[in-house]
């Protein structure tokens, strides 16, 4: 289905009503939809959509996921979520993940940023240079 | 040894393990050589996307959400949710004299499998155009090798003159025939050892034709021996829509080199008609709003960018130039229509092939009535300007009285005069395809024109007198030739040695 132009506005509209203080709300996201589902404004299903992907990209945007080849430890982990919060302001959702490929090291993506300081990243360049 | 040891391990020590960071962003779909992406939050415009593998994409759309990008390669390889990096850079490619005599595509890479290129540099493709300080007014001349063209519509270093007409009326072979008079030129004057003598590297750009097409002027510039000073780019019909319309862009940047390190060049875009179809297809399909034909709102600019980098850049700057001739493929002699009015508008002249006239047996089939070059009489040599200099008037009048003609036959002498000269004229200007033909030969026989020695010929044997003459002057006088091209103009002296070089000719001739 198309997404009309005015179900783009209003979906942006809805979504800005939605922050609190530059941050997503969740609850108010949840009550957003409730609320434009029980009153089927004209295009309701567009303005849904595009609301969506509206709100998967500030998710995205505000996801961090660090990958190590072995499991971190606790502290490694409190001190990375800290390092990233002065760097991306607050409201990072950050996860943490194995990855025994990367060999060591740790590969962090924030939004669309990779710092890739595994080892596997660093011999690829090194083949790359050849 | 130990010491060995500690220092290595200071070293260790003292070396930082940087991390950089990358921007990435995933493809969320793929169609027709463009890539939307996700994320790539980083982007700049136009700069240069790394999908791996050796494939690049140029960021042309910067959305609110996404970005739009055109894959230069092959994008049958990309697929959703591969991983994007940006680079930071603009697309470039190689420049220098390494690419003369080769075969590129629009990255510069050869496709004539002679081996790699040693370039010199590297430009990017999209430049500024040098700025009004840095500019020259046209002043010097390029021969195009085509009589026609030389004496009404001369062209100078520096100039842009559009080539138009229908499909088939000869508009690349007006290119090609320029590209080999430049060489011919070029071996002339770097044979006669003048210091003072500047070379015209040829580009040839070919956009959207097919290979054979391209196959086959590369051929005739190679039988003509003109590809040592030539570099041909070639985007055929077969290469995607995107590298079709930065083909000329990358062109451009190679002539631009020869410019900005003092030597001249000569550009032919053949042609912009298939480069603006290029670009309306990937405008559509990046959604950007379509206007008049379907073109984009910035297909003017489009042009308008291309063609404003070629230039005469004055002594204090170097001294180069870069001259551009267009070509555009007009329907049924339709000028009116939206891109030949756009470049007609842009360019500094236009030469303008008419289909009647080419089946007519007019060839080069040039119509004077509708060519016109703004800025070229400047740069003619002054040897064309004493004989050439009321051809196109003449010539206008000959056309208009022809067709007043055709219904009575009473005619007044002046007017029986006016229409026999302008037959032989028309005669004299008849040329065959990739045979160009030197300066000073061109102005020995117009002069001889002017000076009614044709006017007893027939017109039928114009051709075969003009031959002859041109034989007998370029193996018997040769010296008076190399006088015309040396001293550049027809002094007292040198008139009365032609008048009697072609009065010794005459008296042969039957």
């Amino acid at each position: 289905m198309k997404t009309t132009k005015q179900a783009r506005r209003d979906a942006k509209q809805l979504f800005h009503t939605c922050k609190v203080s530059g941050l997503l709300d969740e609850t108010r996201v949840r009550n957003v939809v409730g609320a434009v589902i029980a009153q089927k404004p004209r295009g309701y299903v567009g303005i849904l959509t595009h609301f969506q992907r509206l709100v998967k990209l500030d998710l995205d945007r505000r996801a961090a996921r660090v990958e190590s080849a072995v499991p971190v430890s606790e502290a490694l982990q409190q001190s990375v979520k800290a390092n990233l919060g002065l760097r991306y302001g607050p409201g990072l959702a950050v996860t943490f993940a194995v990855n025994p490929a990367l060999i060591g090291g740790l590969r962090v993506k924030v939004g669309s940023d990779v710092f890739d300081g595994s080892v596997k990243a660093r011999l690829s360049e090194l083949e790359a240079s050849f | 040894m130990s010491n060995l040891l500690q220092e290595i391990e200071a070293q260790i020590s003292g070396v930082k393990t940087s991390v950089n960071k990358q921007n990435v962003g995933i493809v969320r779909e793929c169609a027709d050589g463009v890539a939307k992406i996700e994320g790539l939050t980083d982007a700049m415009l136009n700069e240069m996307l790394d999908f791996g593998n050796g494939v690049t994409g140029l960021a042309l759309n910067l959305e609110e959400t996404e970005v739009g990008a055109i894959i230069l390669g092959d994008y049958l390889s990309i697929h959703e949710g591969q991983e994007v990096k940006t680079t930071g850079k603009l697309l470039s490619v190689p420049v220098g004299k390494g690419l003369l005599g080769r075969v590129v595509n629009m990255l510069g890479q050869p496709i004539d499998g002679k081996g790699p290129i040693k370039e010199d540099a590297f430009y990017p493709v999209e430049k500024i155009a040098p700025g009004i300080i840095r500019r020259k007014s046209v002043s010097q001349p390029v021969q195009t090798g085509i009589m026609a063209i030389d004496a009404m519509i001369p062209i100078g270093r520096g100039q842009r003159e559009l080539i138009i007409g229908d499909r088939g009326t000869g508009k690349t072979t007006i290119g090609v025939d320029t590209m080999i008079n430049q060489a011919r030129n070029n071996k002339v004057g770097r044979a006669s050892g003048d210091k003072t003598f500047r070379p015209i590297y040829n580009i040839y750009v070919a956009i959207g034709q097919k290979q054979s097409n391209v196959a086959r002027v590369i051929a005739e510039l190679e039988k003509a021996d003109a590809m040592g000073d030539t570099i041909v780019v070639a985007a055929s019909a077969s290469d995607s829509a995107a590298n079709q319309y930065m083909a000329p862009f990358s062109g451009a940047a190679m002539g631009e080199w020869f410019m900005d390190n003092g030597m001249d060049a000569l550009i032919i875009y053949d042609d912009l008609s298939k480069q603006a179809v290029a670009y309306r297809q990937v405008s559509l399909v990046l959604k950007r709003p379509s206007g008049r034909e379907a073109y984009p709102g910035d297909v003017f600019y489009l042009h308008s960018r291309l063609l404003e980098r070629s230039a005469r850049v004055s002594e204090k700057y170097g001294n180069g130039s870069l001259t551009a001739l267009p070509i555009v493929e007009t329907q049924a002699g339709d000028v009116s229509a939206y891109i030949p009015t756009n470049v007609i508008s842009i360019t500094d002249g236009q030469i303008f092939l008419e289909t009647d006239l080419f089946y007519q047996g007019v060839r080069p089939a040039v119509s004077v009535g509708l060519s016109v070059s703004r800025v070229g009489s400047a740069a003619q040599i002054k040897a064309m300007k004493q004989v050439a200099g009321r051809l196109k008037g003449d010539l206008a009048q000959f056309r208009e009285l022809a067709a007043f003609a055709q219904f009575g036959s009473d005619l007044d002498a002046k007017t029986q005069g006016i229409l026999e000269r302008g037959k032989r004229v028309v005669e004299v200007f008849k040329q065959p395809q990739f045979d160009p033909i030197a300066v000073e030969i061109q102005v020995a026989v117009l002069w001889t024109v002017q000076n009614n020695y044709f006017d007893d010929v027939d017109v039928e044997k114009i051709k075969d007198f003009q031959a002859k003459l041109t034989e007998f002057l370029t193996t018997r006088k040769a010296d008076l030739l190399t006088k015309i091209r040396t001293e550049k103009a027809i002094n007292d002296a040198l008139a009365a040695e032609l008048k009697a070089a072609v009065g010794e000719f005459k008296q042969t001739y039957r």
